[in-house]
Protein backbone atom coordinates (compact mmCIF):
# COMPACT_ATOMS: atom_id res chain seq x y z
CA UNK A 1 0.00 0.00 0.00
CA UNK A 2 2.93 2.34 1.30
CA UNK A 3 4.35 1.68 -2.31
CA UNK A 4 1.53 2.51 -4.35
CA UNK A 5 1.59 5.86 -2.79
CA UNK A 6 4.97 6.72 -3.19
CA UNK A 7 4.34 5.59 -6.95
CA UNK A 8 1.22 7.63 -7.34
CA UNK A 9 2.90 10.52 -6.03
CA UNK A 10 5.82 10.05 -8.16
CA UNK A 11 3.52 10.24 -11.18
CA UNK A 12 1.58 13.11 -9.98
CA UNK A 13 4.40 14.64 -9.33
CA UNK A 14 5.48 14.18 -12.93
CA UNK A 15 2.91 15.09 -14.82
CA UNK A 16 2.78 18.07 -13.05
CA UNK A 17 5.84 18.83 -14.16
CA UNK A 18 7.24 21.47 -16.20
CA UNK A 19 7.49 19.89 -20.69
CA UNK A 20 9.87 21.57 -22.27
CA UNK A 21 11.60 21.47 -26.36
CA UNK A 22 14.05 23.33 -27.90
CA UNK A 23 14.84 23.89 -31.90
CA UNK A 24 17.67 25.91 -33.04
CA UNK A 25 18.16 27.77 -36.47
CA UNK A 26 21.02 29.40 -37.99
CA UNK A 27 20.76 33.03 -38.73
CA UNK A 28 23.15 33.53 -41.78
CA UNK A 29 23.95 37.19 -43.28
CA UNK A 30 26.61 38.55 -45.46
CA UNK A 31 28.19 41.65 -45.40
CA UNK A 32 29.34 43.69 -48.42
CA UNK A 33 31.19 46.83 -49.75
CA UNK A 34 28.58 49.50 -49.19
CA UNK A 35 29.46 53.39 -49.29
CA UNK A 36 26.69 55.97 -48.42
CA UNK A 37 27.24 59.36 -48.42
CA UNK A 38 25.24 62.93 -46.93
CA UNK A 39 26.16 66.73 -48.00
CA UNK A 40 25.31 68.10 -44.56
CA UNK A 41 25.77 71.47 -45.96
CA UNK A 42 22.88 72.33 -48.15
CA UNK A 43 24.27 75.28 -49.74
CA UNK A 44 27.48 76.47 -49.46
CA UNK A 45 28.22 79.97 -50.29
CA UNK A 46 31.28 81.01 -51.55
CA UNK A 47 32.25 84.95 -50.36
CA UNK A 48 35.19 87.22 -50.44
CA UNK A 49 36.37 89.43 -47.82
CA UNK A 50 38.49 91.41 -50.28
CA UNK A 51 37.26 94.55 -52.06
CA UNK A 52 40.35 94.80 -54.49
CA UNK A 53 40.72 91.60 -56.21
CA UNK A 54 43.15 90.16 -53.83
CA UNK A 55 41.32 86.75 -52.32
CA UNK A 56 39.59 83.91 -53.68
CA UNK A 57 35.65 83.63 -53.09
CA UNK A 58 35.78 80.47 -50.32
CA UNK A 59 33.75 78.36 -49.10
CA UNK A 60 33.41 74.59 -47.29
CA UNK A 61 31.01 72.08 -48.25
CA UNK A 62 30.92 69.66 -45.44
CA UNK A 63 29.63 65.68 -45.89
CA UNK A 64 29.01 62.28 -44.10
CA UNK A 65 30.13 59.20 -45.48
CA UNK A 66 29.18 55.91 -44.45
CA UNK A 67 31.48 53.03 -46.09
CA UNK A 68 32.71 49.84 -45.62
CA UNK A 69 35.36 48.09 -48.83
CA UNK A 70 36.70 44.46 -49.29
CA UNK A 71 38.72 42.98 -47.42
CA UNK A 72 42.06 42.58 -49.18
CA UNK A 73 41.31 43.59 -52.84
CA UNK A 74 38.62 46.18 -52.05
CA UNK A 75 39.04 50.12 -53.13
CA UNK A 76 37.07 53.14 -52.68
CA UNK A 77 36.76 56.68 -53.75
CA UNK A 78 34.90 59.75 -53.10
CA UNK A 79 34.68 62.28 -56.18
CA UNK A 80 33.27 65.66 -57.33
CA UNK A 81 31.97 66.90 -60.40
CA UNK A 82 30.24 70.04 -61.43
CA UNK A 83 27.82 69.18 -62.93
CA UNK A 84 26.06 72.07 -63.40
CA UNK A 85 28.15 75.15 -64.33
CA UNK A 86 27.44 78.60 -63.25
CA UNK A 87 24.91 79.99 -64.73
CA UNK A 88 24.46 83.50 -66.29
CA UNK A 89 25.48 85.44 -68.82
CA UNK A 90 28.96 87.59 -67.68
CA UNK A 91 29.80 85.09 -64.34
CA UNK A 92 32.15 82.63 -63.58
CA UNK A 93 32.55 79.14 -65.55
CA UNK A 94 34.25 76.19 -64.50
CA UNK A 95 33.86 74.54 -68.18
CA UNK A 96 34.61 77.97 -69.86
CA UNK A 97 35.96 80.42 -67.65
CA UNK A 98 36.43 83.91 -68.74
CA UNK A 99 39.95 84.18 -68.20
CA UNK A 100 42.71 81.77 -68.76
CA UNK A 101 43.33 81.23 -65.06
CA UNK A 102 39.98 80.99 -63.51
CA UNK A 103 39.12 78.09 -61.75
CA UNK A 104 37.17 76.37 -59.23
CA UNK A 105 39.51 74.76 -57.02
CA UNK A 106 39.47 72.43 -53.74
CA UNK A 107 41.39 71.08 -50.82
CA UNK A 108 39.81 68.27 -48.91
CA UNK A 109 40.55 68.03 -45.39
CA UNK A 110 41.92 65.02 -44.12
CA UNK A 111 39.32 62.12 -42.85
CA UNK A 112 41.02 58.77 -41.36
CA UNK A 113 40.77 56.04 -43.22
CA UNK A 114 40.46 57.86 -46.35
CA UNK A 115 43.53 59.31 -48.25
CA UNK A 116 42.74 62.93 -48.96
CA UNK A 117 43.22 64.23 -51.89
CA UNK A 118 47.02 66.33 -52.54
CA UNK A 119 46.77 70.01 -52.62
CA UNK A 120 44.02 71.99 -54.69
CA UNK A 121 42.37 70.03 -57.07
CA UNK A 122 40.63 72.40 -60.05
CA UNK A 123 36.98 71.33 -60.67
CA UNK A 124 35.28 70.45 -63.94
CA UNK A 125 32.42 70.15 -65.14
CA UNK A 126 33.57 67.26 -68.08
CA UNK A 127 34.97 64.71 -65.32
CA UNK A 128 35.42 63.49 -61.65
CA UNK A 129 38.04 64.60 -59.37
CA UNK A 130 39.38 62.83 -56.41
CA UNK A 131 38.24 63.99 -53.05
CA UNK A 132 39.13 61.05 -50.81
CA UNK A 133 40.63 57.49 -52.08
CA UNK A 134 40.13 54.87 -49.35
CA UNK A 135 41.75 51.07 -49.54
CA UNK A 136 41.33 47.91 -48.79
CA UNK A 137 39.23 46.76 -45.93
CA UNK A 138 38.08 50.35 -44.94
CA UNK A 139 35.87 50.96 -42.40
CA UNK A 140 34.02 54.36 -41.36
CA UNK A 141 32.22 54.56 -38.21
CA UNK A 142 28.45 53.65 -37.67
CA UNK A 143 27.63 56.96 -37.68
CA UNK A 144 29.69 58.27 -40.38
CA UNK A 145 33.06 60.00 -41.32
CA UNK A 146 33.40 63.79 -41.63
CA UNK A 147 34.96 65.66 -44.97
CA UNK A 148 35.33 69.06 -45.87
CA UNK A 149 35.88 70.35 -48.87
CA UNK A 150 37.12 73.55 -48.86
CA UNK A 151 36.35 75.88 -52.23
CA UNK A 152 38.28 78.86 -54.14
CA UNK A 153 36.93 80.37 -57.26
CA UNK A 154 38.91 82.97 -58.86
CA UNK A 155 37.91 86.95 -58.33
CA UNK A 156 38.14 87.67 -61.51
CA UNK A 157 37.57 91.59 -62.31
CA UNK A 158 35.44 90.86 -65.90
CA UNK A 159 32.76 88.81 -63.67
CA UNK A 160 29.64 90.67 -63.92
CA UNK A 161 28.01 91.83 -60.44
CA UNK A 162 25.26 89.15 -59.31
CA UNK A 163 24.69 85.63 -57.86
CA UNK A 164 25.67 83.07 -59.61
CA UNK A 165 24.93 79.09 -58.69
CA UNK A 166 26.55 75.91 -59.80
CA UNK A 167 26.27 72.33 -58.48
CA UNK A 168 28.71 70.35 -57.37
CA UNK A 169 27.87 66.51 -57.27
CA UNK A 170 29.76 63.97 -54.76
CA UNK A 171 30.04 60.58 -55.60
CA UNK A 172 31.03 57.50 -53.09
CA UNK A 173 31.70 54.19 -54.24
CA UNK A 174 33.29 51.16 -52.61
CA UNK A 175 34.47 47.93 -53.96
CA UNK B 1 -31.03 -13.04 -13.83
CA UNK B 2 -29.84 -15.42 -16.59
CA UNK B 3 -26.64 -13.66 -17.05
CA UNK B 4 -24.45 -12.35 -14.73
CA UNK B 5 -20.92 -11.56 -14.25
CA UNK B 6 -18.46 -13.94 -12.29
CA UNK B 7 -18.09 -12.31 -8.84
CA UNK B 8 -14.29 -12.43 -9.12
CA UNK B 9 -13.74 -11.10 -12.55
CA UNK B 10 -13.34 -7.77 -13.04
CA UNK B 11 -14.58 -5.38 -15.86
CA UNK B 12 -12.37 -6.32 -18.58
CA UNK B 13 -12.34 -6.36 -22.17
CA UNK B 14 -13.50 -10.41 -21.71
CA UNK B 15 -16.74 -10.72 -20.81
CA UNK B 16 -17.89 -14.32 -20.06
CA UNK B 17 -20.79 -16.34 -19.06
CA UNK B 18 -20.45 -17.99 -15.90
CA UNK B 19 -22.16 -20.67 -13.71
CA UNK B 20 -24.94 -21.80 -12.82
CA UNK B 21 -25.52 -22.88 -16.26
CA UNK B 22 -29.12 -23.77 -15.75
CA UNK B 23 -29.69 -20.73 -15.95
CA UNK B 24 -27.90 -19.31 -19.03
CA UNK B 25 -29.43 -22.23 -20.44
CA UNK B 26 -32.52 -21.20 -19.45
CA UNK B 27 -32.51 -18.03 -21.11
CA UNK B 28 -31.35 -19.77 -23.85
CA UNK B 29 -34.50 -21.25 -24.35
CA UNK B 30 -36.17 -18.33 -24.04
CA UNK B 31 -34.83 -16.27 -27.00
CA UNK B 32 -35.53 -18.83 -29.04
CA UNK B 33 -32.49 -18.04 -30.99
CA UNK B 34 -30.93 -20.70 -32.71
CA UNK B 35 -27.72 -19.54 -31.41
CA UNK B 36 -26.11 -19.34 -27.92
CA UNK B 37 -27.63 -15.42 -27.64
CA UNK B 38 -26.88 -13.72 -24.87
CA UNK B 39 -26.06 -9.82 -24.12
CA UNK B 40 -24.11 -8.03 -20.77
CA UNK B 41 -23.03 -5.02 -20.35
CA UNK B 42 -20.18 -4.04 -18.82
CA UNK B 43 -18.56 -0.87 -17.80
CA UNK B 44 -15.32 0.48 -17.88
CA UNK B 45 -13.44 3.13 -16.81
CA UNK B 46 -10.78 4.82 -18.95
CA UNK B 47 -8.47 7.84 -17.51
CA UNK B 48 -6.02 9.21 -19.50
CA UNK B 49 -3.74 11.71 -17.63
CA UNK B 50 -2.94 14.42 -19.82
CA UNK B 51 0.12 16.13 -18.45
CA UNK B 52 1.18 19.45 -20.02
CA UNK B 53 3.49 19.72 -23.20
CA UNK B 54 5.25 21.01 -25.93
CA UNK B 55 6.96 20.97 -29.33
CA UNK B 56 8.13 23.41 -31.60
CA UNK B 57 10.02 23.01 -34.94
CA UNK B 58 12.27 25.92 -36.86
CA UNK B 59 13.90 26.19 -40.23
CA UNK B 60 17.25 25.19 -39.80
CA UNK B 61 18.70 27.93 -41.60
CA UNK B 62 17.62 31.96 -42.21
CA UNK B 63 19.32 34.50 -44.56
CA UNK B 64 18.86 37.97 -43.20
CA UNK B 65 18.84 40.69 -46.49
CA UNK B 66 19.14 44.26 -46.80
CA UNK B 67 16.58 46.63 -48.24
CA UNK B 68 17.75 48.87 -51.50
CA UNK B 69 19.14 51.91 -48.94
CA UNK B 70 22.67 51.60 -47.99
CA UNK B 71 23.34 50.65 -44.59
CA UNK B 72 20.01 49.95 -44.00
CA UNK B 73 19.55 47.26 -41.56
CA UNK B 74 19.34 43.50 -42.57
CA UNK B 75 16.28 41.69 -41.56
CA UNK B 76 15.07 37.88 -41.90
CA UNK B 77 12.11 35.95 -40.33
CA UNK B 78 11.77 32.75 -38.59
CA UNK B 79 8.26 31.03 -39.54
CA UNK B 80 7.80 29.20 -35.93
CA UNK B 81 5.46 26.16 -35.20
CA UNK B 82 4.62 24.72 -32.09
CA UNK B 83 1.95 22.60 -30.46
CA UNK B 84 1.64 23.20 -26.77
CA UNK B 85 -1.07 21.93 -23.88
CA UNK B 86 -0.55 23.81 -20.53
CA UNK B 87 -2.94 22.91 -17.16
CA UNK B 88 -5.78 24.67 -15.85
CA UNK B 89 -2.81 26.62 -13.50
CA UNK B 90 -0.10 26.58 -15.89
CA UNK B 91 1.17 28.31 -18.68
CA UNK B 92 4.03 28.50 -20.78
CA UNK B 93 6.92 30.45 -22.80
CA UNK B 94 8.40 30.64 -26.14
CA UNK B 95 11.89 32.16 -26.12
CA UNK B 96 15.03 32.51 -28.23
CA UNK B 97 18.89 33.28 -27.35
CA UNK B 98 22.18 33.71 -29.07
CA UNK B 99 23.70 30.24 -27.83
CA UNK B 100 26.22 30.93 -30.57
CA UNK B 101 27.48 34.51 -31.44
CA UNK B 102 28.09 35.61 -35.00
CA UNK B 103 31.29 34.30 -36.26
CA UNK B 104 34.25 34.86 -38.11
CA UNK B 105 34.89 38.03 -36.03
CA UNK B 106 35.04 41.24 -37.42
CA UNK B 107 31.48 41.18 -38.23
CA UNK B 108 28.20 41.89 -36.26
CA UNK B 109 28.05 41.26 -32.73
CA UNK B 110 24.49 40.22 -30.38
CA UNK B 111 26.45 40.39 -27.63
CA UNK B 112 27.29 43.99 -28.18
CA UNK B 113 23.18 44.35 -28.67
CA UNK B 114 23.27 44.45 -32.77
CA UNK B 115 20.41 41.80 -32.89
CA UNK B 116 16.94 42.37 -32.48
CA UNK B 117 13.27 40.91 -33.47
CA UNK B 118 10.00 41.68 -33.38
CA UNK B 119 7.20 39.11 -33.05
CA UNK B 120 4.17 38.53 -35.62
CA UNK B 121 0.30 37.64 -34.19
CA UNK B 122 0.31 34.14 -32.68
CA UNK B 123 -2.79 31.59 -33.35
CA UNK B 124 -2.45 31.24 -30.06
CA UNK B 125 -0.69 33.05 -27.17
CA UNK B 126 0.55 36.48 -26.51
CA UNK B 127 3.50 37.32 -28.48
CA UNK B 128 6.22 39.86 -27.64
CA UNK B 129 5.73 43.32 -27.84
CA UNK B 130 7.77 46.28 -29.63
CA UNK B 131 11.06 45.10 -30.57
CA UNK B 132 12.98 42.98 -28.75
CA UNK B 133 17.03 42.52 -28.13
CA UNK B 134 18.18 38.89 -28.94
CA UNK B 135 21.25 38.52 -26.19
CA UNK B 136 23.55 35.91 -25.79
CA UNK B 137 23.41 36.09 -21.70
CA UNK B 138 19.75 34.80 -21.50
CA UNK B 139 16.87 34.23 -23.04
CA UNK B 140 14.31 36.72 -24.66
CA UNK B 141 10.48 36.25 -24.24
CA UNK B 142 8.80 35.63 -27.90
CA UNK B 143 5.30 34.02 -26.67
CA UNK B 144 3.74 34.07 -23.39
CA UNK B 145 1.22 30.95 -23.16
CA UNK B 146 -1.79 31.04 -21.01
CA UNK B 147 -3.23 28.55 -19.18
CA UNK B 148 -5.62 25.97 -20.04
CA UNK B 149 -4.26 26.11 -23.31
CA UNK B 150 -4.21 23.44 -26.17
CA UNK B 151 -3.42 22.83 -30.25
CA UNK B 152 -5.81 22.16 -32.06
CA UNK B 153 -9.49 20.74 -32.16
CA UNK B 154 -11.01 23.75 -31.81
CA UNK B 155 -13.57 24.40 -28.77
CA UNK B 156 -11.31 25.60 -26.14
CA UNK B 157 -7.99 24.99 -27.91
CA UNK B 158 -6.88 26.62 -30.61
CA UNK B 159 -8.84 25.72 -33.99
CA UNK B 160 -4.69 25.87 -35.66
CA UNK B 161 -2.76 22.53 -35.19
CA UNK B 162 0.06 23.41 -35.05
CA UNK B 163 0.22 26.96 -33.86
CA UNK B 164 2.49 29.33 -35.51
CA UNK B 165 4.10 32.89 -35.13
CA UNK B 166 6.89 34.31 -37.06
CA UNK B 167 9.53 36.34 -35.32
CA UNK B 168 11.87 39.01 -37.80
CA UNK B 169 15.16 39.86 -37.03
CA UNK B 170 16.79 42.58 -37.46
CA UNK B 171 20.61 43.10 -37.51
CA UNK B 172 22.29 46.41 -37.32
CA UNK B 173 24.17 47.33 -40.84
CA UNK B 174 27.51 48.86 -39.12
CA UNK B 175 30.44 50.27 -41.36
CA UNK B 176 32.67 49.07 -39.30
CA UNK B 177 31.72 45.16 -40.00
CA UNK B 178 34.58 43.95 -42.43
CA UNK B 179 32.49 42.43 -45.32
CA UNK B 180 32.38 38.75 -45.35
CA UNK B 181 29.22 36.08 -44.25
CA UNK B 182 29.04 35.68 -40.56
CA UNK B 183 26.97 33.48 -38.92
CA UNK B 184 25.41 33.10 -35.23
CA UNK B 185 22.93 30.38 -34.02
CA UNK B 186 19.70 30.59 -32.39
CA UNK B 187 17.98 28.59 -29.69
CA UNK B 188 14.10 28.82 -29.56
CA UNK B 189 12.81 26.56 -26.25
CA UNK B 190 9.46 26.37 -25.63
CA UNK B 191 8.02 25.14 -21.89
CA UNK B 192 4.63 24.59 -20.56
CA UNK B 193 3.29 23.78 -17.19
Amino acid sequence: MTKHATLTVCVLLALAGIAQAQSTTTLSVSVGPEAALTVTTGTTNLTTSSTTFGSNFTGTTSLTYQIRTTKSTGTGTLSVKITTDFAGTGGPSVGTPPSSGDTLQYTCGTSAPATPCTGSVTASTASSTNVLGFGAGANSSKAGNSEAVSWALTDDPVYATGTYTATATFTISAT
Amino acid sequence: MAVRFCPRMRPSRIVRLCRPWPAAVGFYLLTGNGGFGASATATQTLSAALSPIAKLSVPLSLTATQGSQKFSPFTGSVPITYRVRTTPTGGGTLTVQVTSDFSPAGGPSAASGALTFTCGSATIGTPCSGTQTATTSSQTPVLTLPASACTGGGGACSGSDPNSVTVTFTLVDNPAYSTGTYSAGLTFVISAT
